[in-house]
């Protein structure tokens, strides 16, 4: 049996997707989806599956990446050129729903020191969590900047109230080869998540944000 | 004729026979009906509250045939809703009820439109009448059905959702409870299953009417109990066709009985060919728009409700599921939920389920950590019956499989402790939290509960708090051949395979990381020999092993975790490597089986030297198996898109990692509910809970019944002596037993009387048996 997308189709996708948005440029960096259909799944049976996977090419460079830190992270985070935040400012939002949710609007994730991380809860409210922004820890031992880029790299599959994921992969100012690389890795990941694997997989498709989408699968 | 022509003015059943046959050339006919209807009408307005018999048929009349004359009767559907709108309540019930019938008579012709018709019929819902609420209720559902069956109609389900939900809001509450039945019904229909009716529902949990309440309460927590019904229907399914199926067999073989047979088939497979894909919708909570702040709320609700206390267990019980699945935050939940947590409290196994349902990952341990310490303080003491300690811990299991990090290195060591205790329930259920730590957290265990580790513990780590378990990689992808590219590459990785089934039983697990470099080299014939001869010595030298490497655990005593959590693995690891130190070269270290008994020997001598190298060795050699294994992995799953095939390998790769590294052969099978501890779903069952071994002792009846049944098959009991053959005469002892004293008399005084000689014989004969008695002394 030979694999479901074969290489040269996936190939095929990612020039044609690449060279349709050299055709017509548009005036910012245009994201690669890639966008999934599923079938034979029951919501309601089988466990709702989420599942985080760390890509090799960075998807998304211009995401913002907030500090909550203590002291010893903000320095670093301000000797670094990276937003950030302390207890002290995120006591001053007082759980305020809007400013929280503003501040969750604001950036596309967040790090909070070890310290810090466990009041965040009662610190901020629900409003991260439902932004479904819930920070990721940061030890001193780590150095911040890798782990700032780790969180870029990650992607996040989650099913909610349709039976069709998408998610951004890339963007297209990568070299095909580095897309295709991502692409495999986000298809085996989601298809290894599933139960029937290829058998619940009703569809793939990439896109770039503007272009027109092309079928893997 | 004539006769006929006469009779039609009064029989209207036969006039509307003839109507729907050709309704042209009963036009008159039909107009004169019409201005009869039109008169009584009138007078019946004047007074609506008594039956007119006239109109009665007459109305039904006018519906029958309305499709007939459509043009003119284009008044007649608004002249009745207008009546029925006018005076709602105060009509005649079976008047009412005729208008209705006619309506919904012209509304199945598609002569009204649903919308105006649904929205009278919700407004009837709140008369008095239960009898006609009910077909009201019927006609609702049946309508909107039939007005989705084909395709969604959009804009009218958008119009009636707005009508409901203005509906849920009514001062009357009988009609709220209704229009909500309504909503219910249509959507475990799949009718109306979007998020809007969800959401409408939803509101009607906060009501202040307790039905309403109720009902919705349950309509969020039983919409997984369909599938069970699906299931059993089709086992019934399958009995019967068994039935009729022997019964065609066995049975004396007739025309009939074969038509029988033939009409059962056909049925069934209509049945079955008629139940398309199932539908798949989400069940109703996932749909809820705004989680947190409905769950606030419905909390706001229950904390100051004065209900029964089943409702509240109701209301408590969604409100888990909804912290549960969608990871809110309702802090105060928790102290609340632990006022409950008492042994006597009435559904307190309930109680701990919603405790359990309401953790997850993102709760921060300080909060989960009083309700556990509650339940440990309340439940897990020896003071305490055997179930009520089993129900506690199985609680605690619960919780920590949602939230691991609640758990405490003491308070674990503690639990675990139970695990011998006398009693089942309690021994059962430390033994699941040992071994639910075992696959999460096996460093928090006290180091000899640890189990053998397997390969899937040393990929394992705790993770910290609010941190995402991201790999660049598949797990499992490194038992693939990187290099796979079309059918030539598959046959050789089929080689692969081959080569490394003479390898699992020596070491399940590591074959594949040392396949690739075996492949290309001359050694491997004698490997796969040497391995059959290894494989029988195996479990001695398992055996060995564990001594060995316990004697090893003791001996230093602030053994670091690293070696320790991979190993007999990296003990191996070691030898080969001080081989590798003497050889020096990779080969030795691909035949290291060859060499595994010497290897033994030569540890055991060496284990002095070895204790010193130990640490330094292990956590090197370890984390870079681990690191190769990640890579090979990487490179995999980035470079080509896996297939079927390939998934079923690694989920073989992924189950041979939790098996036991060591163990030449699995002797156990391993637990079945191995699966269940890793992959739970994502509502807590109250089986899990309740789960509570016990065998328990027997009530009077129940042992009655046993002592019965234990003496089914034993005969009488007889007064008769038992004899080898039951044919045989009594014996003269038997008669005497029979026989008149009298008769015996002489009989027994004889034997009483014993000669002067006699007496003398037995004197002397018990002197001398004292004599000896005493000498014995």
């Amino acid at each position: 049996m030979s694999s479901k997308v074969s290489r040269d189709t996936l190939y095929e996708a990612v020039n044609n997707m690449l060279s349709q948005s050299k055709e017509k440029k548009r005036k910012f960096t245009e994201t690669v989806e890639i966008q999934f259909g599923l079938k034979n799944y029951d919501p309601q049976k089988d466990k709702r599956f989420s599942g985080t996977v760390k890509l090799k090419h960075i998807p998304r460079p211009a995401m913002k990446v907030c500090i909550l830190g203590d002291q010893q992270h903000c320095d670093e985070a301000n000797a670094n050129n990276l937003p950030c935040m302390d207890a002290e400012a995120l006591k001053k939002l007082n759980k305020n729903k809007k400013l929280v949710k503003q501040l969750a609007k604001k950036y596309d994730a967040f790090l909070a020191s070890e310290a810090l991380i466990k009041q965040i809860p009662r610190l901020l409210g629900p409003g991260l969590n439902k932004a479904g922004k819930f920070p990721g820890p940061l030890t001193h031992s780590d150095s911040m900047v890798q782990k700032v880029e780790e969180v870029k790299g990650t992607i996040k599959f989650q099913m909610k109230k349709v039976l069709c994921l998408c998610v951004a992969v890339g963007h297209v100012t990568m070299s095909a080869d580095d897309l295709a690389q991502n692409i495999h890795l986000s298809i085996n990941f989601l298809v290894s998540l599933l139960k029937k694997h290829w058998q619940n997989v009703r569809s793939i498709h990439i896109k770039t944000t503007m272009g027109v989408p092309q079928r893997l699968y | 004729m004539v006769r006929h022509n006469n009779q039609l003015p009064t029989n209207l059943p036969q006039l509307q026979n003839l109507l729907k046959r050709d309704p042209a050339s009963y036009k008159d006919e039909f107009m004169q009906q019409y201005r009869h209807y039109i008169s009584t009408k009138l007078v019946f307005e004047m007074k609506p509250d008594q039956y007119n018999k006239d109109l009665d048929d007459l109305v039904m009349f006018l519906a029958q045939v309305s499709h007939c004359f459509s043009q003119d009767l284009l008044s007649y559907p608004q002249e009745l809703m207008d009546i029925l709108q006018r005076h709602p309540t105060t009509l005649h019930p079976d008047m009412r009820k005729t208008f209705c019938r006619a309506l919904i008579l012209l509304r199945n012709k598609n002569l009204i439109s649903p919308t105006a018709l649904l929205t009278l019929f919700f407004q009837l819902l709140r008369c008095p009448d239960k009898e006609l609420r009910a077909f009201l209720k019927n006609h609702i559902i049946t309508d909107i059905k039939n007005v989705n069956s084909k395709s969604k109609n959009i804009k009218l389900n958008n119009v009636l959702q707005n009508f409901m939900f203005a509906m849920l809001k009514d001062s009357n509450v009988t009609a709220a409870k209704m229009s909500l039945d309504v909503m219910i019904d249509l959507y475990k229909k799949n009718i109306w299953n979007d998020q809007k009716t969800v959401n409408v529902i939803a509101t009607a949990c906060l009501s202040k009417t307790t039905k309403i309440m109720v009902a919705a309460l349950q309509f969020f927590m039983g919409s997984d109990e369909k599938e069970e019904d699906s299931d059993s229907e089709a086992e019934n399914e399958n009995v019967i066709i068994r039935e009729v199926g022997m019964a065609a067999r066995v049975n004396k073989k007739s025309r009939k009985r074969e038509k029988q047979m033939e009409r059962v088939k056909k049925t069934l497979k209509k049945r079955s060919n008629s139940k398309k894909a199932p539908v798949f919708n989400f069940s109703a909570i996932h749909l809820v728009r705004d989680p947190q702040s409905f769950a606030e709320q419905l909390f706001k609700h229950v904390e100051g409700m004065n209900e029964r206390f089943e409702v509240k267990v109701m209301a408590l019980d969604v409100i888990s599921r909804l912290i549960g699945i969608h990871q809110l935050f309702i802090f105060n939940f928790y102290p609340y939920l632990n006022r409950f947590l008492q042994p006597h409290q009435r559904d307190v196994t309930k109680m701990l389920l919603f405790a359990a349902q309401a953790s997850h990952e993102l709760l921060p341990p300080d909060v989960l950590e009083t309700v556990v310490s509650a339940i440990v303080s309340n439940f897990v003491t020896e003071r305490n019956s055997a179930e009520v300690m089993a129900v506690g811990l199985n609680s605690i299991r619960e919780i920590c499989a949602r939230c691991p990090l609640v758990m405490n290195a003491d308070l674990l060591r503690e639990l675990v402790e139970y695990r011998t205790s006398k009693q089942k329930s309690v021994m059962m259920a430390s033994r699941s939290i040992l071994q639910l730590y075992r696959i999460i957290n096996p460093e928090m265990l006290p180091r000899k509960e640890r189990g053998r580790p397997t390969e899937a513990m040393s990929e394992l780590g705790i993770r910290a708090y609010g941190a995402v378990d991201a790999k660049g990689y598949i797990p499992g992808a490194e038992a693939l051949n990187p290099d796979v590219e079309g059918a030539a590459a598959e046959d050789e990785k089929e080689e692969s395979e081959d080569e490394s089934d003479g390898w699992e039983d020596v070491s399940q697990s590591d074959d594949e990381g040392w396949v690739n470099v075996s492949h290309s080299d001359d050694g491997e014939e004698v490997e796969s020999d040497s391995d059959a001869d290894g494989s029988d010595e195996d479990e001695d030298d398992d055996e060995e092993e564990v001594d060995s490497d316990e004697e090893v655990d003791s001996d230093e005593e602030d053994g670091d975790d690293g070696s320790e959590a991979s190993g007999d693995d990296s003990d191996e690891e070691e030898g080969s490597e001080e081989e590798s130190e003497d050889g020096g070269t990779i080969e030795t270290k691909v035949a290291r089986p060859l060499s595994k008994r010497e290897k033994k020997k030569q540890k055991r001598i060496n284990r002095d030297i070895k204790r010193s190298k130990k640490k330094t060795v292990a956590a090197a050699e370890d984390p870079t198996l681990i690191e190769e294994r990640k890579s090979k992995a990487a490179v995999v799953s980035l470079s080509r898109i896996l297939t079927d095939k390939d998934f079923a390998k690694i989920d073989a790769a992924q189950v041979k990692k939790q098996l036991d590294a060591s163990k030449a052969r699995q002797k156990r099978k391993l637990p079945d509910d191995l699966d269940d501890t890793i992959k739970r779903g994502e509502l807590v069952r109250l089986d899990d809970i309740e789960k509570v071994y016990k065998k328990r002792r027997h009530d009077k009846d129940s042992r009655l019944t046993t002592v019965l049944e234990g003496r089914a098959d034993r005969e009488k009991p007889s007064r008769k002596p038992k004899r080898q053959n039951p044919n045989a005469s009594t014996t003269n002892r038997e008669k005497s037993k029979k026989k008149n004293f009298m008769m015996l008399k002489q009989k027994a005084k004889g034997k009483l009387k014993r000669s002067f000689k006699d007496k003398q014989i037995t004197l002397r004969n018990a002197l001398l048996k004292q004599k000896k008695m005493g000498l014995r002394k």
